[in-house]
C-alpha cells in the first residue's frame, strides 16, 4: 500500500468512529463548555460581519508576515494537540471505569473490605447471600449469584538468555460458573472461542520428553491477549489455542472475550478451584456478583445486604463499585489541567508579542483606517479578528490530528492505593475533547490579542501618522 | 565583548514590553517542564539500580500484594544463609501493613490509617534518604525509635498524616482494623517524622511485634483464625554490600528448601519498584517523549516568534550597524545573545522559583503515582533550566539571527526613502 492510501486509512477510521460518536443530544449535557464554544464562533462571525474592516485586510496581513503567522500556527497546534491526546487518554480511563459496571448488579465484598483484593468471603457464606431477597434466578430457578476469586499474579516475562527479568502484574479471576459469570459481567466470547470446562485443565502437547503435558485453560480479555503477546517473536496477540507460562504453570487459551471497553479486557480467567489452590485462595471467595431481580432496585439490595444481621459483608452497586475507582482519571485529569494551563499561558504570551509586533508595525494603516473614517471600536475588532483567525486555524488544526489518535492503545492503573489494578485502555477522542481544544485555542487567542487590541484602539490619530 | 553584551542588553531594554512577555512566556513553560522532568527524575531514581548498599526485596513469588508466613521471617533475615560460605545481609527490616479506620461507621480518608509494621531501630537505616538527614533530626528521628521499641503501641506518624487525621503527638486513638478485620488496636503518638524528611509526610510506622501479638491474643480470645493471619508479613528488605552479594545471596534464598509454600522471590528494590509501577509505564512514556518535547518545541517557537519580529523591525538599524564596521558574525552574535539571555535569565528564574515553590512553600508537587504521594524539585532542576532556557532560545533564535547576518546593506537602503 502506498503512502498516502495509508495514511488516509489510518486517519478516516478514527474519523468516522468519531463522527459515528457525535451525539446533538450530549451539548445539552455540557452547557458550559458548548455554550462558551458557541459565545466564541459568535464572536468571531459578530467581529467578521459586523466590524466594518474587511476580514480580508486581517487574512493578507497574516499571509504577509506569514513566518510569524506559521510559526503561531504550529504553536497554537501543539498546545491543541497535547490537550486533545490528554484528555483522550483521561476520557479512555473514564470509559473504563464507566463500562465496567452492569446495572442491575451488585458487588458483595467482606464487612470492611472495599476491594477484592482486600477482601475473603468465607465459602460457606454462599448460601446465606443467596437466601436473601430481591436476587434474580434463572430459568431453572437458579439464584444469579457469580462467585469470583481475584488475585494478581506477578508473572516473569519470558526473557532471552542473559537479559535482565522482567515481570508483569496480571490480573487473574478465578470463575465458578464462567456462562453464568459472563451473563453478569455482560460479557461474550469471540468466535472461534469457549469457555473452559468444568474440570478447568486439559491435557496438552508440549510435556517434558515429548509427553503430553496438563494445562490450565483460561479465557483473555481482548487486551491482555495483546499484552501477554507483546513479548513474544512478532508481537502478535494471543490467540485461542496458543499457550503461555504463568506462575510457573502453563495456560491454553481457549477463548478471547469480545472488547467491550471494560476492566474486564485486562483480566484472565480461569476455573475458580485452579485459582484458589495456585494462589492461597482455596477456602475462600474475594466477591459475589449478584443481578438484582429489579434492575431499579440493586442499591436497595445492596443496602439490604450491607446492613443485614444474618451476614456481615459489604455490598455496593456494580455501577458504584468501578466510580470508586475512577481515583487515577481524576488525578490525571488534574495533572492535565495544570500542565496545560501553563503550555496554554505561555502560548498567550506568544500570541501577545506576535499581535503588539503587529501593531507596531501597522501603526500607520490604523491612522490610514482611522482617517478613513474607522472608528476605534472597529480598529479593536479588525485586531482581536485578526487574533482569533489564528486560534481559530491552529486549534481545528489541532483537533483534526488529535482525531487520529482515537483508538489508541495504552496502559494505565486504575483505582487507589492497594486496590490498583494495571488495564489497557483505548484514548477516546470524544466532541467535548474536541470542544475542549477548540475553546482553549480560541481563548488563547481572544486574551492573546485582547491588549494589543485595545493598544490599537486607543491610539490616538495624530500619534499614528507622525 | 562588554560592549556587545551592553549592547545586547540596550537592545532588550528599548523594546520591554517584548522582553517581559518572552520572559514570562518562558518562565511558564519551563515551570511545567521543570514539574514533569521532577516526577520523571524521581521515578528514575527509584528504579535505577544502585551499585553500593544493594536492597534486596524478598516477595512471594507469584503473587501481589506478596503475603509470607511469620515463619520466614528470621531465615530470611539471615538470607537463608546456613553454611559459613554463605551470603549474609549487612541489614534487613520486615514489613507488614496495618490499615484500619478512625471510625467505622465513615470510612472517609480522613480516617484512614495505614501503617508499616517493622522493626523500629531498622527505619534509619533502612527507609531510603532517613540517613541523609542532619544530626539533629537524626536524634530526632533515633529518640521516636527508642519510644517505640521501650513502649510496644508506639507509632511515628508523618505531619502531613497527622495534619489529616487532626491528630497531635502525644494523643491515643483506636484503629478499626480492615486488613486484618476485626483485630482493633489502640496506639499512642509519640512522634513524627522531621520535616527534613520531606518523603514521609504521609508514612506511618508501628512495631511489628505488637501487631503480631494482637493477632496472637485475638486467635486465643475469640478461639477462631482472623482473616489473612496465618500470613501477615508482606516483604524482607535486605542490604548487601554490593550486587555480586545480590546475586549469590538471590541463589541461596531460590535453592533453599524452606520456602516452597508459598515460593519466594528475591530482588533488587529498584527492580521490584519497576515492576509495581508497569502500570504506570505508558503515562511516564508519553510525559517523557511527547509532553516536554512538545512544550520545549511550543517555547522554541515562542522565541522564535519574538526574535524574528525583533531582527524584522530592526532591518535598518541592522544595516546601519554594518556600515559602522560590524561584521556579520557580530551581528549574529548579537541576536543570539539577546535570546539567549531572556532564555537563560527565565528558565533559571522559572526552575529556582519553582524548586522555592514546591519544596519550601507547597511541600511538594502533589500527584499521588502509585505509592508516592508528593514529589520534591531536585536541585538539578536549576541546570535543567537553565539548559532548557539556552537550548530553545538558540534554536528559536538560529534562522532569524542567520537572517539577520544576511542582511544588505544595500538592500535595506535603496528602501529608504
Amino acid at each position: 500500500m502506498s503512502a498516502l492510501p495509508l495514511l488516509l486509512s489510518t486517519g478516516v477510521t478514527p474519523l468516522l468512529a468519531v463522527v459515528r460518536r457525535f451525539d446533538p443530544a450530549r451539548i445539552s449535557e455540557h452547557p458550559l463548555l458548548f455554550g462558551a464554544l458557541g459565545a466564541m464562533v459568535l464572536l468571531i462571525l459578530c467581529l467578521a460581519f459586523v466590524g466594518k474592516v474587511p476580514l480580508a485586510y486581517n487574512l493578507r496581513n497574516l499571509m504577509v508576515r506569514w513566518t510569524t503567522t506559521l510559526l503561531m500556527l504550529v504553536a497554537f497546534f501543539v498546545v491543541v494537540l497535547l490537550l486533545v491526546g490528554m484528555l483522550a487518554f483521561v476520557n479512555g480511563l473514564e470509559a473504563l471505569t464507566n463500562n465496567s459496571g452492569q446495572p442491575g448488579n451488585v458487588v458483595v465484598f467482606s464487612s470492611g473490605a472495599n476491594d477484592e483484593g482486600f477482601s475473603n468471603l468465607a465459602l460457606t457464606e454462599v448460601s446465606n447471600v443467596e437466601r436473601m431477597e430481591g436476587i434474580a434466578a434463572d430459568e431453572s430457578g437458579q439464584r444469579i449469584v457469580s462467585k469470583e476469586v481475584f488475585v494478581i499474579v506477578n508473572r516473569e516475562i519470558p526473557t532471552p538468555k542473559g537479559a535482565p527479568s522482567r515481570r508483569q502484574f496480571v490480573q487473574l479471576r478465578g470463575i465458578e460458573d464462567p456462562q453464568l459469570a459472563g451473563f453478569v459481567h455482560g460479557l461474550k466470547l469471540k468466535e472461534g472461542g469457549q469457555w473452559f470446562s468444568e474440570a478447568g485443565v486439559e491435557e496438552s502437547a508440549g510435556g517434558a520428553e515429548g509427553q503430553p503435558q496438563v494445562v490450565r485453560q483460561c479465557v483473555l480479555g481482548n487486551g491482555i491477549a495483546g499484552e501477554l503477546g507483546k513479548d513474544r517473536p512478532g508481537g502478535q496477540p494471543l490467540g485461542v489455542g496458543e499457550l503461555f507460562e504463568m506462575a510457573d504453570r502453563s495456560w491454553k487459551v481457549v477463548g478471547i472475550l469480545d472488547s467491550t471497553g471494560s476492566t474486564f479486557d485486562s483480566e484472565v480467567w480461569a476455573k475458580r478451584q485452579i485459582v484458589g489452590e495456585g494462589f492461597g485462595k482455596e477456602s475462600s471467595y474475594s466477591s459475589f456478583v449478584i443481578r438484582a431481580a429489579d434492575v431499579n432496585q440493586a442499591a436497595t439490595l445492596a443496602k439490604s445486604l450491607k446492613d443485614s444481621k444474618e451476614v456481615a459483608l459489604n455490598a455496593m452497586t456494580e455501577q458504584d463499585y468501578f466510580q470508586t475507582l475512577s481515583e487515577t482519571s481524576r488525578t490525571l485529569l488534574y495533572a492535565v489541567w495544570i500542565v496545560v494551563m501553563f503550555v496554554a499561558l505561555g502560548g498567550v504570551f506568544g500570541v501577545m508579542n506576535t499581535m503588539f509586533a503587529a501593531i507596531s508595525q501597522r501603526i500607520k494603516d490604523i491612522g490610514v483606517l482611522r482617517m478613513l473614517g474607522y472608528s476605534r471600536k472597529d480598529v479593536l475588532m479588525s485586531f482581536l479578528l485578526e487574533s482569533l483567525v489564528l486560534s481559530l486555524l491552529g486549534g481545528l488544526l489541532g483537533c483534526a490530528l488529535g482525531l487520529l489518535l482515537d483508538g489508541l492503545t495504552a496502559k494505565s492503573t486504575v483505582g487507589g492505593q492497594g486496590a490498583a489494578k494495571t488495564v489497557v485502555l483505548q484514548f477516546v477522542v470524544s466532541q467535548e475533547v474536541l470542544a475542549t481544544g477548540l475553546l482553549l485555542s480560541l481563548l488563547m487567542g481572544l486574551i492573546g490579542g485582547l491588549l494589543p487590541a485595545l493598544r490599537a484602539m486607543r491610539m490616538k490619530l495624530l500619534e499614528t501618522l507622525r | 565583548m562588554f560592549h556587545f553584551v551592553g549592547l545586547i542588553f540596550k537592545n532588550l531594554r528599548r523594546n520591554l514590553l517584548r522582553t517581559i512577555l518572552t520572559a514570562l512566556g518562558t518562565m511558564a513553560l519551563v515551570f511545567v517542564v521543570t514539574m514533569v522532568w521532577s516526577v520523571l527524575d524521581f521515578i528514575n531514581s527509584q528504579t535505577a539500580e544502585k551499585s553500593n548498599d544493594f536492597k534486596v526485596l524478598v516477595t512471594e513469588k507469584n503473587k501481589a500484594p506478596s503475603r509470607l508466613p511469620r515463619a520466614y521471617r528470621s531465615s530470611l533475615q539471615e538470607g537463608a544463609a546456613r553454611g559459613p560460605d554463605d551470603v549474609k545481609p549487612v541489614d534487613y527490616m520486615t514489613w507488614a501493613f496495618y490499615g484500619g479506620t478512625l471510625d467505622p461507621t465513615k470510612m472517609s480518608r480522613e480516617n484512614f490509617l495505614f501503617l508499616i509494621a517493622c522493626e523500629p531501630e531498622k527505619a534509619p537505616t533502612m527507609l531510603d534518604d532517613l540517613d541523609q538527614l542532619g544530626p539533629a533530626d537524626m536524634a530526632r528521628l533515633n529518640a521516636g525509635v527508642a519510644k517505640m521499641k521501650k513502649q510496644a503501641n508506639a507509632v511515628i506518624i508523618g505531619p502531613e498524616q497527622l495534619k489529616t487525621m487532626n491528630k497531635k503527638v502525644g494523643e491515643r486513638f483506636t484503629l478499626n482494623g480492615l486488613i486484618f478485620k476485626d483485630l482493633n488496636l489502640e496506639f499512642e503518638i509519640v512522634d513524627t517524622f522531621p520535616e527534613a524528611a520531606q518523603r514521609y509526610g504521609q508514612t506511618s510506622l508501628m512495631n511489628l511485634d505488637y501487631l503480631l501479638q494482637g493477632i496472637d491474643e485475638y486467635e486465643s480470645k475469640n478461639k477462631k483464625k482472623l482473616a489473612n493471619a496465618d500470613d501477615p508479613i508482606a516483604f524482607i528488605m535486605l542490604k548487601v554490600k554490593n550486587k555480586s552479594d545480590y546475586e549469590r545471596l538471590s541463589a541461596q534464598i531460590a535453592n533453599s528448601p524452606l520456602y516452597t509454600s508459598p515460593a519466594v522471590r528475591c530482588e533488587s528494590a529498584s527492580s521490584a519498584v519497576s515492576t509495581f509501577l508497569e502500570g504506570w509505564k505508558d503515562i511516564f512514556w508519553g510525559m517523557k517523549f511527547i509532553l516536554i518535547p512538545a512544550i520545549v518545541i511550543t517555547l522554541a517557537l515562542v522565541i522564535a516568534v519574538a526574535i524574528s519580529i525583533g531582527v524584522r523591525e530592526r532591518r535598518q538599524e541592522i544595516a546601519v550597524l554594518k556600515v559602522l564596521g560590524f561584521r556579520p558574525g557580530h551581528i549574529m552574535f548579537l541576536v543570539l545573545g539577546e535570546a539567549l539571555l531572556i532564555g537563560i535569565l527565565a528558565g533559571v528564574l522559572s526552575s529556582a522559583g519553582s524548586y522555592l515553590l514546591f519544596n519550601k512553600v507547597l511541600g511538594g508537587i502533589a500527584l499521588p503515582i502509585a505509592w508516592f504521594q508528593r514529589f520534591f524539585i531536585p536541585q538539578g532542576a536549576i541546570l535543567l533550566g537553565f539548559l532548557i532556557g539556552a537550548g530553545t532560545a538558540l534554536a528559536g533564535s538560529l534562522i532569524p539571527a542567520w537572517s539577520a547576518r544576511s542582511v544588505r546593506v544595500a538592500d535595506v537602503f535603496s528602501k529608504v526613502t
